[in-house]
């Protein structure tokens, strides 16, 4: 009977806050769930950001839809575009005008094949725009699909040297065994918490640059189309 | 990109803040206090084991094939523990004290026999004095030995000290059944310690031994291998009365040895067929499987065949 007491009173009575469990962490699992603790503030960071981002395509493809079917000249709006750093359609826009207008300049216009400029021209803006809006997203996907193991890899060697430290004081009793895998658990906690906003926020922002792309593309085909209708005329 | 840093920064920060405010500690389990409770291991022989019997109590039916009120009724109060039985044993009538001056009294009839002993008895007295006289002294010295004897003779005529021994060796003489009675009842009844069991005294087995004990596990599983054989007259009037009781003897192979005798008798004309299928009974189930080494507790054995206990009254 006081063997048993003393062994319970000699069992490592820690500090089990969010805290305490990381100071008492082995540097390695330390090092790890600082690792995940930046990495979760890394995909918070880009998920704000893409928040921003699509909503201001959204909103600006959206003015520019309206203004561009309200029956204003092309030449009057390239005159306002023109100036100014574009994005999304005002940027196919200003592409495929910026074509136009070149090849109608100098003394002999080259017609034959401004067609297939224009469509060029509007192919790479449109890559061009995608990989904007895709920046960034495959670190999201990247977190989303390591931290859980990161996370694993930090419970893992905390258990270790929780065995150890057991296997150390020669004594299997639960208080002796519970702070060790408390602490190497939080490294699964905190990679668990990096990974599941990430995973989510991947898959909506994909989803959303696919989506965006193809609005994209169409107004390109209907603009292609156009234009072509114009040079056919003219010519 | 620097508007996300900062949200995700400010946003993170703010989480570990709560973290901080929301999970200071862990907090401790609330266990409910369970209470424990002694067991002690008790062996079933202290209560169940067979007694010396004495001559002195009465006649009982053993309690266990009886109806379940009857036992009650004349079974003293169970102890609480082992340890304090408060019911002493009921002692028996105890005459003990009494005898044991009266022997010379009561008994003149043996008297006139014994008589002419005292003569002899003084003889013998100082034939055994001299002898631890001689045995110390060296074997050589014969002659001091004859010298020795002399003097006693010579002593002899006196035989005054003789009297009282007479008187004591008397009562010893006079009869063995009084001799049996004073050695039997040397020991005063006294209180009980707690080793004893509180069932009250019987006559006990024949060859009752204290260190014999035969657990009442062990009774009941020759009772039960009594009952597997047992047809109870199950359809005569009245047949719930009809209790049969059986004394055979065994041999030490569980063979019955001495056949089943019928102790009580009843006049209800039933009892004959409920007697014979008592004593069928016993015969059928013939090799008993007992304990040999307790083969004085069992090698005779009185059966009360009880059918209302068999019925399941």
């Amino acid at each position: 009977m006081e063997t048993l007491v003393e062994t319970t009173l000699a069992a490592p009575k820690g500090d089990l806050s969010f805290y305490g469990l990381f100071w008492q962490a082995h540097i390695v699992v330390q090092i790890v769930m600082l690792g995940l603790l930046a990495a979760s503030v890394w995909c918070w960071a880009i998920i704000v950001d893409k928040i921003m981002i699509f909503g201001k395509t959204k909103r600006q493809m959206n003015r520019f839809e309206t203004v561009f079917w309200s029956g204003q000249s092309l030449e009057e709006l390239y005159g306002t575009l023109h100036n100014r750093v574009n994005h999304s359609m005002a940027a196919l826009f200003v592409a495929a005008m910026r074509e136009w207008k070149r090849s109608h300049e100098g003394a002999r216009p080259a017609i034959g094949s401004l067609q297939q400029r224009i469509d060029r021209v509007m192919d790479v803006t449109i890559q061009r725009e995608q990989e904007r809006l895709e920046n960034r997203l495959l670190i999201l996907a990247t977190v989303g699909s390591s931290a859980p193991f990161i996370g694993l890899f930090g419970t893992v060697w905390g258990i270790m040297t929780a065995f150890q430290a057991i296997a150390a004081s020669e004594s299997t009793n639960l208080a002796v065994v519970a702070p060790g895998i408390a602490e190497a658990l939080f490294a699964t906690a905190l990679g668990l918490l990096a990974a599941i906003p990430a995973v989510i926020a991947y898959n909506k922002f994909s989803s959303d640059v696919g989506r965006a792309v193809a609005r994209m593309e169409g107004f390109a085909d209907e603009f292609s189309a156009i234009l072509s209708r114009q040079i056919d005329e003219r010519g | 990109m620097r508007a996300g840093l900062i949200a995700s920064l400010t946003g993170h920060s703010v989480f570990l803040v709560w973290g901080l405010i929301a999970f200071p500690d862990a907090k401790s389990f609330s266990v409910p206090q369970v209470e424990t409770l002694p067991v002690d291991l008790v062996p079933i022989e202290e209560f169940t084991q067979l007694r010396l019997g004495e001559k002195t109590a009465e006649v009982r039916d053993v309690a266990a094939l009886q109806p379940s009120d009857t036992p009650a009724e004349e079974t003293p109060q169970p102890a609480d523990k082992p340890g304090d039985s408060q019911v002493q044993q009921p002692s028996p009538p105890t005459p003990a004290p009494a005898p044991t001056p009266a022997p010379p009294e009561p008994e003149p009839v043996a008297e006139p026999e014994d008589a002419p002993e005292p003569a002899p008895a003084p003889e013998p007295v100082p034939a055994a004095e001299p002898e631890p006289a001689p045995e110390p002294e060296p074997v050589p010295q014969q002659e001091a030995a004859p010298a020795v004897q002399p003097i006693l003779t010579s002593v002899a005529p006196r035989t005054k000290p003789a009297p009282p021994r007479p008187q004591r060796q008397e009562p010893r003489d006079e009869s063995i059944v009084t001799d049996v009675a004073a050695l039997l009842n040397k020991v005063e009844p006294a209180g009980q310690t707690g080793g004893q069991p509180d069932t009250p005294a019987s006559l006990g087995t024949r060859q009752g031994a204290p260190n014999i004990r035969m657990t009442q596990s062990e009774l009941d599983a020759l009772r039960s291998q009594v009952a597997m054989c047992w047809s109870p007259p199950v359809g005569a009037v009245g047949a719930e009365d009809l209790n049969v009781r059986v004394r055979f003897n065994l041999s030490q192979n569980g063979e019955v040895s001495n056949g089943p005798e019928v102790m009580n008798s009843n006049a209800t004309p039933a009892f004959r067929a409920a007697a014979s299928s008592a004593v069928r009974a016993v015969m059928r189930c013939q090799p008993y499987s007992l304990p040999i080494a307790k083969y004085d507790a069992w090698q005779e054995v009185i059966i009360n065949f009880d059918p209302r206990e068999m019925l399941g009254g």
